[in-house]
């Protein structure tokens, strides 16, 4: 077993019900400590099946994962304490506030009290929400939700961070806040697995990145292993399009 | 504890940030039973008050005409007519006019209605005392028996029509044996011309038989059905199953919302959030019940109708509420979680609950239906529920009374719950 491995993945796989491919096809990786993971891939290649898998939201076809050293199957409610996750569709209730709704997901996670009530009003202030806190979040621009959807899964502090595609539709503010503050959570010990279509913001925030298609990995690396290793690419999104063979995707 | 806690209040949150959930569970509720209550018990008092509609021709205009008539207008049940447009009835007039539909009841006393009972009399008496009167003789050649005619609405409804003619004929029987009594009487007197020994003429203000109708209740109280204790309990259950609408529409709008995607990640069981849901529509069901039971004893009052009355056993009230709050929880839970959009909930919810709700004798009393349809009733928890407070509220019962209803409502909840773990299980197993 790695030490410094957060998670260890072996033949992952998985085929739902009823579909005649795998979502994802029996592969292998692992992330250290500390990382920015990228996961990077085009449609329905297999990211959101693999994130899904890996916070425990359903089981694979066959393989084996560690988290933390734990088995991710026989210790799944030691693991969801240290995980949080900044999904892709905003996960709040429109109708309640943002104190109302951070403070129902930080009791979730075992937090009460002044420490509950301190981490909401720090990070509520961190990301310029305060003023607006009272409001429901429907009331709330693309951006405001984002934030309040990325602070629901970080109010914790946990370990390891998944965030499927958390800067999606928001302007270049929010985005810039958002990935400023990521960066510092990872800088504070948390490990950060990232999916994202936005290929200059991957290369700029990941410290490795894996580019998966069709269930299966293409290729791993830093940011800057891989455009060099792609003979001719400027960027990563050109090495992107290399290995994915630029074809219209569903 | 705090988890569930948070759960609780969360919940309530978004129900009190929800005003067209609120109305659903608690406003409609209380309008459905004002309103019900009060077209049912209008619909009786109408009845009452401005009579049913009777043309009246008499066609005899002796003393079984007269006393029939008579007996008929001073009836509250009946608004008796002998003319129609001004003019007479007649046997024609009356059969054309209840046809219409412009009278309910038509009656019509044939002509010579009296003296033919007063001749079989004479008959009757001449016969068994074997007296030599020859006009007795001759009276073996009269029919039997009167014939009076009653017409009928076609329209009528049935089961109503049946209470009323019963009545009519027995009325009218009533009418017939004082006539038959006089005529014997007179026979007697005649036969026996010594005065002492004459029968004395006590019958007419007399009864043989007298019927004394109580409701066999065991309750202290003089509890009378009417309108409010039979609707306030049946539309208090309906609406507490109603909650399954607004239930499972919460539930599959946290799925919508993305919210259980991230609930399913944390570490916290999944049945924990349940319960926090359940805890607070229990609530919600008790507080509707509460309501309910106000609205009939505080304000169909003041609208002229009898007061709710509870019964003597509190107890059994309570034990008998959690367990249909519980019941009509589970039910909404387990529709929330088969459904899989909101529509398709609402849908579902709408439809169960009033299939639920007919079956189980909230709509009609589930003894008028046919044996196929009770039996089927005995399987409703909505009946379950009622048949529990009408032994509450109409039968004097005690908490050992509704114990077997209670036991299946509760039973009703953990089925629920069962098929909402297994349902739970099977989706996230893709």
């Amino acid at each position: 077993m790695n030490n410094t491995a957060i998670i260890e993945i072996e033949n992952l796989t998985k085929t739902f019900k009823n579909a005649t491919e795998p979502a994802v096809n029996g592969i292998s990786f692992s992330i250290e400590r500390n990382e920015i993971f990228g996961l990077l891939g085009p449609n329905g290649a297999g990211k959101t099946t693999t994130i899904s898998i890996l916070c425990g939201l359903f089981a694979p076809s066959s393989g084996k994962v560690r988290i933390d050293g734990k088995d991710l199957f026989d210790e799944s409610s030691a693991i969801k304490k240290i995980i949080g996750i900044v999904p892709q569709d905003i996960a709040l209730y429109p109708t309640l506030n943002a104190r109302e709704n951070l403070s129902f997901y930080g009791s979730m996670y075992g937090l009460h009290g002044k420490e509950l009530k301190d981490r909401i009003e720090s990070w509520l202030n961190k990301l310029g929400l305060t003023d607006a806190a009272k409001r429901k979040v429907s009331t709330y621009s693309g951006g405001m939700k984002r934030r309040v959807n990325l602070i629901a899964g970080i109010l914790h502090s946990p370990k390891l961070l998944f965030l499927d595609e958390p800067t999606v539709g928001v302007d270049v503010h929010s985005r810039n806040v958002i990935i400023e503050h990521l960066k510092s959570i990872n800088a504070e010990g948390t490990t950060i697995i990232y999916t994202s279509h936005h290929m200059e913001e991957a290369e700029h925030f990941c410290t490795r990145v894996s580019i998966i298609d069709q269930g299966k990995i293409l290729t791993q690396g830093t940011p800057a292993e891989l455009i060099s290793n792609n003979n001719g690419a400027a960027n990563l999104e050109a090495v992107f399009l290399n290995l994915t063979k630029r074809k219209l995707r569903d | 504890m705090t988890k569930l806690l948070a759960t609780v209040k969360k919940e309530i949150l978004l129900l009190i940030r929800d005003k067209v959930g609120l109305s659903i569970l608690f406003i409609m509720p209380m309008v459905l039973i004002f309103v019900m209550t009060l077209v049912q018990d209008s619909a009786f008092k109408t009845m009452n008050e401005k009579g049913i509609p009777v043309v009246f021709v008499d066609n005899d205009k002796d003393s079984l005409g007269i006393l029939i008539e008579q007996g008929l207008k001073n009836n509250d049940l009946c608004s008796l007519s002998d003319s129609i447009d001004g003019k007479k009835a007649t046997a024609e007039l009356a059969q054309k006019y209840v046809g219409e539909g412009k009278f309910l009841v038509g009656i019509i006393i044939p002509k010579g209605a009296t003296d033919a009972i007063r001749k079989n009399v004479t008959r009757l008496v001449s016969e068994t005392l074997n007296t030599e009167d020859t006009a007795a003789k001759r009276t073996n050649t009269l029919p039997d028996s009167v014939e009076i005619t009653i017409l009928i609405d076609p329209v009528a409804k049935k089961s109503f029509l049946i209470s009323v003619t019963s009545n009519l004929r027995e009325f009218i029987s009533e009418v017939k044996t004082k006539i038959m009594f006089q005529a014997f009487a007179d026979q007697i007197a005649e036969v026996i011309p010594d005065k002492q020994n004459a029968p004395k003429k006590t019958y007419e203000r007399s009864q043989i038989i007298k019927y004394n109708e109580v409701y066999a209740s065991e309750t202290e109280d003089k509890i009378v059905p009417n309108a409010v204790q039979h609707n306030v309990p049946a539309w208090t259950i309906f609406a507490m199953f109603f909650i399954a609408i607004p239930l499972s529409g919460s539930i599959l709008k946290e799925k919508n919302e993305g919210s259980v995607f991230r609930l399913h990640t944390m570490p916290t069981p999944y049945l924990l959030l349940v319960n926090g849901k359940i805890i607070v529509y229990v609530m919600v069901c008790l507080i509707q019940f509460v309501l309910m039971l106000s609205v009939g004893q505080v304000f169909l009052p003041m609208l002229g109708l009898p007061a709710l009355v509870l019964g003597n056993s509190i107890a059994g009230i309570l034990l008998l509420t959690f367990a249909t709050a519980f019941a009509a929880t589970g039910y909404g839970v387990m529709v929330g979680t088969l459904a899989t959009t909101e529509h398709q909930a609402a849908i579902m919810g709408s439809l169960s609950i009033l299939l639920l709700s007919a079956l189980g004798g909230i709509w009609v009393p589930s003894y008028v239906m046919p044996e196929v349809m009770r039996n089927i009733s005995a399987w409703s928890p909505l009946n379950w529920s009622l048949e529990g407070f009408y032994k509450l509220f109409l039968r004097g019962g005690q908490v050992s009374d509704i114990l077997p209803e209670a036991l299946k409502l509760v039973l009703f909840f953990l089925a629920t719950m069962t098929v909402t773990s297994i349902a739970n299980r099977k989706k996230r197993n893709v």
